[in-house]
């Protein structure tokens, strides 16, 4: 396999077309979960009675069909896309790569199978049973293997940036679920956490931040330090910044969680210290922003008639936008506020719809008319339609939940004159009523744009064929 | 906050992972030269 | 190099020069070899294609920045005319690069002190992660196990960065010791070691004298920049050396040479000897230093004077090994090799140079010894006066007191200015030869200039044009400039000079069978007949009488024009020279040419005060009234034959490319023609003079405030390890500015 490999003149694209192909199916399965859930929180009628279509029981497999089915798709499909071209070299161990992706499938319904019918650990993003964390477990592994062993066979000597992110990103995961997942178990599907009380929630939420900071934002800067100078076909604005914007982030990434627990159980000298590293964080984010955004400069005409390039750099604006909400959401005077609202799910949906969502889009419209031959996608026209449905769609989405989340907890915390409460909880959750409705529309014109994507992937890949591309000046040394 | 015997020990260990990742990028010339990389990847093919 | 020349490498004693064995058993060299035309990031990438698409060449890495590439190759499979005519045939032409060794050991010293950096750097930030708690935890609020975890870990993540990072700070100072002398290093390396030993007690033994307090986050912070200060530094030697190597030409590795019986024979340059003919093909790199011996051409020397355009070479001129030739072969003899040759010589210069010191940096330099010494009994002191109280306090206020004081800003402050701006000169083309010199040139309030080749082209210009009656005088330049584009000669080129200067493109004048008479001038066939171009005895005419020589153009009818012929200024002879008198100097005109050609060259470039008819014995009166005057005199000739007048000025400046190096008296050389140089030299060195003069105040007004504050306890130890990072970070910073010369006079303060 060792050989055939070293020998080989092909890029293995048949992974990268499998995984970018259900990366756009589980977009569309994953958004439509997230627009019946909050269809359910408009009219919880939907929740039907049953308890397999229960909120409860769809949430999760909303947040774990978005983060790991769709975005966990888009990141093995571009990793594996740019490792090979960055180093001039066919993916390593082809059958483990398959393995990859098979196992990954396999994870996805195991999920949609077990998350509805009741199965899960309670941890946020980390809610499916022992047998499916251990298949995670394998799978990344894998995963690890393949990433790292394709490095180390590269022709080129530099090891492009973009590789560094996806790299972090792989160890980390690894690193976090093992740490997180550590569970006893007490039958086939049901287990008790290694850790207790607020013990296990500092572990929770050192994993669930860093989820968000590796799963969520490095492998994603991968991406985008990747396709964006690519499709601007300029190179990245300071590469000497990309490299400190890397050490910076990683470094910084692992001490923001408890800032997801402020005013718990957990001691105060811990929530500062998670809010200090969270402010600290900023820095390097934005350096990882102004850089994407900049290796426009002199090319910005581009953004008028090209948009895959405008999914790209707008995702840019909103992780620009998220990194700065979130740490001003970890000071603690405006977490006091915050805490448990709506604006907690608004700055989430800010991050994973305007940051996660578009970059993978924009990778992933770029990717798949060459991984099928093509010159394009089958319809730009479509493209467009798709940006300004989920542009408009986040744009409804975050600014209902940020009033609703604000004036909830201002109610929250209104008192009267004597002391006492001046609304009931339930009178809060019925002024958020009519935010939920325009939820509902700006997650519904998100999931329209995917599934305008679905159609245009569908026809681009029927009317192309899968082609096989030559590894470049490897002939020359055979 | 037991856990912090887990968490801080864990961080070290993490430092000194990095270190050694860095020891490697540094003596294998990864930090030379480094605008020329940015422009590598637009002549790939 | 061409083809030709570049079988000259394929022989092992020729490339082994360059490159070094990878693997013996495959026969695999790497080589490495300086590449010209690169002049983006993107070319680099060419170059690499072009390189790995030779059957034999397993890998090559080019360096945007330097220049330079490093070429993988089996000899088995391919040889190095191969790929270095792939090179040639891409459009990027390499020459063998002769010092790799520097090269390497450069770089490794880099990468250490990178690493160095990055280690104190991450432990640093994690330390200061661990040590954050302490600060913000209110009493009870931290369990005393919790508290002594986050010790624990800081002690484990301070170990790399006292024992490996900190190591240059401790070895120094440990050499200090045994050789019972005083450098910055040992208060610093004292201050280091206390504070590592209180923290590592504290740690381990809470209930000790020492106290229960911890600085792991002062110790790894103050370390950390204390090294930020020293990597800059070593950028910036390093930055200059790389200047030294964009300089510097490398020579051929092979040329033809004229054997005894007119055959030739292509040998390899380091078997030339003194005396040898060589032939030098255009396109080729002259392989010694020389004279035209026959043909004639130009050169390109561009890289060691700074000048691009093309210089005319006669016979009897002069050529640099290492310039390139351009038109057409010539011969030259060899006189200079290898250590001799003038580009070896402005670098042994440039490398010496750096290293001096200007006065101001020698003084501040005897005052830190002892400043250091008092440094170390104040803060020896400050413990014993505090020993009664809390003991770890007391060492503390000690440490504050050693780290504080910031020896970097008065030993960092010189250098590092003068290493920036000799290597920002010598990118322009200026050496400095005697850095003490830069601050001369800040009292001169004089310049006296030669004349001769150093306001004075080589060359000629045409002057006063007269024509017959009736004829007009565009047409008579225009069939003279058409004659004279058929020849070298100064004269002639003077002609066509003069014509393009007017009208831009020669119009081709109805001429045919154009021929030069070899000393004596052209002829023609025209509209006006058989045309005669040249001296009055060439075209029979009378002598004309006055000084200034003219060239004729006569007719089969007679005579039709006549064309003085005048000393050509350097093209930016006058407006520098304007500017200097702007600029409130008082500018001097001394020479030794006949008084009438002085006086209207003066007048050309804008003197007053001119002398002609001078001899260096009158030159050398001359300077010493000016001086005996209270005068301080610049000094700028062309270093040939004004060498005691140079020596006698209170700045000299030697200019132009017939500058003898190894015997050249002056404090500083200006390789290329540019006469604004002169102040632009001046004024850098007053900038220069200026930052480190900043730097200093600065290093005193700071060690001044700071020291008693840390004596008397008021300034805890980060503090004392912040400050001092930022002092001299702010003193290398200043130093940088340096490093930017402007392109023209700046209205400078």
């Amino acid at each position: 396999m060792q050989l055939e490999n070293s020998q080989a003149t092909t890029y293995n694209d048949t992974v990268i077309r499998q995984f970018s192909i259900m990366a756009v199916i589980w977009g569309v399965v994953g958004m439509l979960m997230g627009v019946v859930i909050a269809s359910q929180l408009v009219w919880p009628e939907l929740n039907l009675g049953l308890p397999w279509t229960s909120f409860g029981r769809l949430r999760p497999l909303h947040t774990n069909a978005v983060i790991f089915a769709f975005g966990g798709c888009a990141l093995f499909a571009t990793s594996y896309y740019v490792v090979q071209r960055t180093c001039q070299t066919r993916l390593f161990c082809e059958k483990l790569a398959s393995f990859t992706f098979w196992g990954w499938q396999a994870v996805i319904v195991a999920a949609a199978v077990s998350l509805p019918l009741g199965y899960t650990q309670g941890k946020e993003y980390a809610e499916l049973e022992w047998p499916i964390d251990i298949l995670i477990a394998l799978v990344w592994v894998s995963y690890a293997i393949v990433f790292f062993g394709t490095i180390g066979k590269r022709k080129v000597k530099h090891i492009y940036v973009a590789n560094w992110f996806y790299g972090a990103f792989i160890i980390a995961v690894a690193l976090l679920h093992i740490v997180n997942s550590a569970a006893i178990p007490a039958g086939f599907m049901k287990s008790y956490s290694a850790y207790a009380g607020v013990q296990d929630a500092m572990v929770q939420w050192w994993y669930g931040h860093n989820a968000v900071g590796f799963f969520l934002t490095a492998g994603f800067l991968g991406m985008m330090y990747y396709f964006v100078p690519k499709q601007a076909e300029r190179p990245v604005y300071s590469y000497s910044l990309s490299i400190v914007h890397f050490w910076a982030l990683i470094f910084t990434y692992m001490w923001a969680g408890p800032h997801h627990l402020h005013y718990t159980a957990l001691p105060d000298w811990t929530q500062s210290l998670g809010m200090v590293f969270s402010l600290i964080l900023l820095a390097p984010s934005w350096g990882g922003m102004i850089n994407g955004i900049m290796t426009l400069s002199g090319a910005w005409h581009k953004l008028r008639t090209d948009p895959i390039l405008r999914f790209l750099i707008v995702s840019l604006s909103f992780y620009g936008m998220s990194t700065f909400e979130g740490p001003m959401m970890a000071i603690k005077t405006v977490n006091a506020l915050s805490h448990y609202t709506d604006w907690t799910v608004g700055h989430v949906h800010s991050g994973a719809l305007g940051w996660v969502g578009l970059i993978s889009m924009g990778s992933l419209y770029y990717m798949i008319p060459r991984l099928f031959g093509q010159k394009q996608m089958y319809s730009v026209k479509a493209i467009e339609l798709h940006f300004w449905l989920a542009t408009v769609g986040i744009v409804l989405y975050i600014a209902a939940l940020w009033i609703s989340g604000v004036m909830e907890g201002l109610m929250w915390r209104a008192m009267n004159a004597d002391g006492t409460l001046a609304y009931t909880f339930v009178e809060s959750v019925k002024a958020k009523h009519p935010y939920y409705i325009v939820r509902l529309l700006g997650g519904t014109l998100y999931l329209g744009g995917m599934l305008v994507m679905l159609w245009n992937t569908f026809k681009t890949a029927s009317s192309g064929k899968p082609v096989v591309v030559n590894i470049p000046n490897v002939t020359a040394h055979a | 906050m037991d856990i912090l015997f887990l968490l801080i020990p864990l961080s070290v260990i993490l430092v000194l992972v990095i270190l050694g990742g860095l020891w490697w990028a540094i003596y294998s010339g990864q930090f030379e030269d480094i605008e020329t990389e940015g422009e590598r990847i637009l002549h790939e093919d | 190099m061409n083809s030709a020349s570049l079988i000259g490498l394929d022989e092992p004693t020729e490339w082994e020069k360059f490159s070094h064995v990878v693997s013996d058993a495959n026969h695999e060299w790497e080589s490495h070899v300086v590449v010209e035309g690169m002049h983006c990031a993107a070319c680099a990438i060419n170059v690499e294609k072009a390189l790995k698409s030779v059957k034999g060449v397993t890998n090559a890495e080019v360096n945007a920045t330097s220049k330079r590439a490093r070429i993988t190759w089996s000899s088995d499979i391919t040889k190095p005319s191969a790929w270095m005519e792939a090179l040639d045939v891409a459009g990027y032409p390499a020459l063998p690069a002769n010092e790799i060794f520097n090269l390497d050991a450069r770089r490794k010293s880099q990468r250490l002190m990178l690493w160095r950096l990055l280690v104190a750097g991450f432990c640093m930030m994690q330390v200061m992660m661990y040590a954050y708690p302490s600060y913000i935890a209110s009493v009870g609020d931290m369990t005393m196990d919790i508290k002594n975890l986050l010790r624990w870990a800081s002690w484990l993540l301070t170990l790399p960065v006292m024992f490996f990072s900190a190591s240059p700070f401790l070895s120094n100072a440990l050499h200090d010791i045994k050789k019972r002398q005083m450098s910055m290093d040992l208060p610093v390396a004292l201050g280091i070691v206390i504070t590592f030993l209180v923290s590592t007690a504290a740690t381990f033994e809470p209930n000790g004298w020492w106290g229960s307090e911890v600085y792991f986050d002062s110790l790894t912070m103050f370390v950390f920049f204390l090294l930020t200060g020293r990597w800059l530094e070593l950028r910036m030697r390093n930055r200059t050396s790389g200047a030294l190597d964009v300089l510097m030409r490398r020579l051929p590795s092979s040329v033809e040479r004229i054997q005894s019986d007119g055959s030739i024979e292509r040998v390899a340059v380091s078997r030339l000897k003194l005396g040898d003919v060589v032939r030098v093909l255009p396109g080729e790199a002259f392989p010694a230093d020389g004279v035209i011996l026959s043909g004639e051409t130009r050169a390109d020397e561009a890289l060691l004077t700074g000048e691009s355009k093309p210089v005319p070479k006669m016979l009897g001129q002069q050529v640099i090994a290492g310039s390139y030739n351009l038109m057409a072969p010539v011969h030259m003899s060899v006189d200079q090799l290898g250590a001799e040759t003038r580009y070896a010589q402005i670098v042994n210069l440039m490398e010496r140079a750096s290293v001096e010191k200007p006065r101001l940096a020698l003084l501040a330099d005897r005052i830190a010894q002892p400043f250091l010494w008092f440094v170390l009994v104040a803060a020896f002191g400050s413990a014993i006066v505090l020993w009664s109280g809390d003991h770890g306090r007391a060492l503390m206020v000690a440490v504050s007191v050693l780290i504080v004081t910031c020896p970097c800003a008065l030993s960092l402050a010189t250098p590092a200015a003068m290493i920036t701006i000799s290597g920002a000169l010598a990118r322009r083309g200026v050496l400095v030869r005697r850095m003490q010199a830069l601050e001369a040139l800040t009292k001169i309030d004089t310049v006296v200039f030669d004349k001769t080749g150093t306001l004075s082209q080589e060359g000629m210009s045409i002057g006063q044009i007269r024509v017959k009656e009736g004829f007009d005088m565009n047409q008579a330049l225009n069939i003279a400039a058409a004659m004279a584009s058929h020849s070298l000669h100064p004269v002639s080129q003077a002609l066509v000079i003069a014509y393009q200067k007017l009208h831009g493109e020669t119009h081709a004048a109805p001429l045919t069978q154009v021929k030069e008479l070899s000393g004596a001038g052209l002829i023609a066939e025209s509209e006006f007949g058989a045309l005669k171009l040249g001296s009055a005895r060439f075209c029979d005419l009378a002598q004309p009488s006055g000084e200034a020589s003219s060239v004729h153009l006569v007719s089969e009818s007679g005579w039709i024009a006549s064309f003085d012929i005048e000393e050509a200024a350097k093209a930016d002879a006058v407006s520098s020279l304007h500017d200097l008198q702007a600029a409130g100097y008082e500018v001097v005109l001394l020479s030794g040419d006949s008084q009438p050609a002085v006086t209207s060259f003066a007048k050309k470039v804008g003197i007053q005060n001119m002398h002609g008819n001078c001899t260096p014995q009158d030159k050398l009166t001359f300077l010493q009234k000016l001086q005996h005057a209270g005068h301080q005199v610049l000094m700028v000739g062309d270093g040939l034959n004004d060498g005691p007048t140079l020596a006698m000025a209170n700045v000299s400046v030697a200019m132009g490319q017939g500058v003898p190096l190894a015997q050249a008296q002056s404090d500083f050389v200006v390789l290329n023609n540019q006469v604004s140089m002169i102040l632009i030299l001046i004024l850098q060195a007053k900038r220069t003079m200026r930052i480190i003069k900043q730097n200093l105040i600065w290093a005193f007004a700071y060690n001044i405030v700071c020291v008693p504050l840390a004596i008397a306890g008021l300034l805890p130890a980060w503090l004392a390890g912040l400050g001092m990072a930022l002092s001299s970070l702010l003193v290398v910073g200043n130093a940088l500015r340096l490093s930017s010369l402007p392109n023209e006079i700046a209205r400078e303060v």
